[in-house]
């Protein structure tokens, strides 16, 4: 009895893959003039899956893009002006990302107030989740993956569905 | 044209229901419908309730898609620009 209820706890909150940090921004939203929020856990991505349609090489992508993938948790900010928000905004945020089991793969910043990192989680020696924090003077997004994406594939997304496929060439001018 | 008055007059003549017409239609009024149109009725019922509860879920779904290729579009944005500019340094 003690075990089935050990297993069905377990079961339960392998069921639940809640997102793996917390996306407190309250106080981004608070200064934001548009957010958006969205949330899908792994039972709301398979039933979505099933609309996309097999036929179309770019849904086919990102059904095969979502083999593995148990959550998916966003939130973008924009703002009216430049120097609404500070990064101490996201410390939330980023006091989780420090944890041992986030690791930072990759940052990169550039003159134009353009940050963005990638981090990514891992259990044993197998990747089981990926965080984004990309910042732009007008713009927050952070984006928490949970379960074991291909973020080549996810990058090659850039150029569909309204993405636009960015070249080094195509950097955004400095704003005046 | 006597004979085609007389026909009209036969014709249109007020004439009386037979015995228990009145009776026979309240006692079918007050049965209601046969079983069978019932039944007819209930199947409608079934076919319109689950119609409606399959657009319901398309709608859903739609929705749930909807939802989903926007926050790929948000999460691949950064990553296309990284990958572009250490692509961009690395050249």
């Amino acid at each position: 009895m003690k075990r089935l209820l050990i297993f069905a706890c377990l079961a339960l909150a392998a069921m639940a893959a809640p997102q793996q940090f917390q996306l407190n921004l309250d106080s981004v939203a608070a200064k934001a003039s548009e957010h958006v929020d969205v949330s899908l856990n792994a039972s709301t991505l398979q039933f979505a899956a099933k609309f996309l349609d097999a036929n179309d090489p770019d849904e086919a992508k990102v059904k095969k893009l979502l083999v593995g993938i148990e959550g998916i948790y966003v939130r973008h900010f924009n703002f009216k002006s430049a120097g609404a928000w500070s990064q101490a905004d996201l410390e939330p945020v980023r006091a989780q990302l420090h944890g041992p089991e986030w690791s930072k793969i990759v940052g990169t910043g550039s003159e134009d107030g353009e940050k963005a990192e990638v981090w990514l989680r891992t259990s044993g020696n197998k990747s089981v989740g990926v965080a984004i924090v990309a910042t732009q003077p007008k713009e927050i997004t952070v984006v928490n993956i949970a379960g074991n994406i291909d973020l080549e594939t996810l990058s090659e997304l850039g150029g569909h569905f309204g993405v636009p496929k960015v070249k080094p060439a195509d950097k955004p001018k400095k704003e005046e | 044209m006597d004979w085609l008055e007389d026909e009209l007059r036969r014709a249109l003549a007020r004439e009386d229901p037979p015995d228990g017409f009145a009776e026979r239609v309240m006692a079918r009024s007050a049965r209601g419908p046969s079983g069978a149109r019932r039944w007819l009725a209930a199947a409608a019922m079934v076919v319109v309730a689950a119609g409606a509860a399959g657009a319901w879920r398309q709608h859903q779904g739609y929705e749930a898609k909807r939802e989903m290729m926007l926050a790929l579009r948000l999460a691949s944005t950064p990553i296309n620009r990284i990958q572009s500019e250490v692509r961009g340094i690395t050249q």
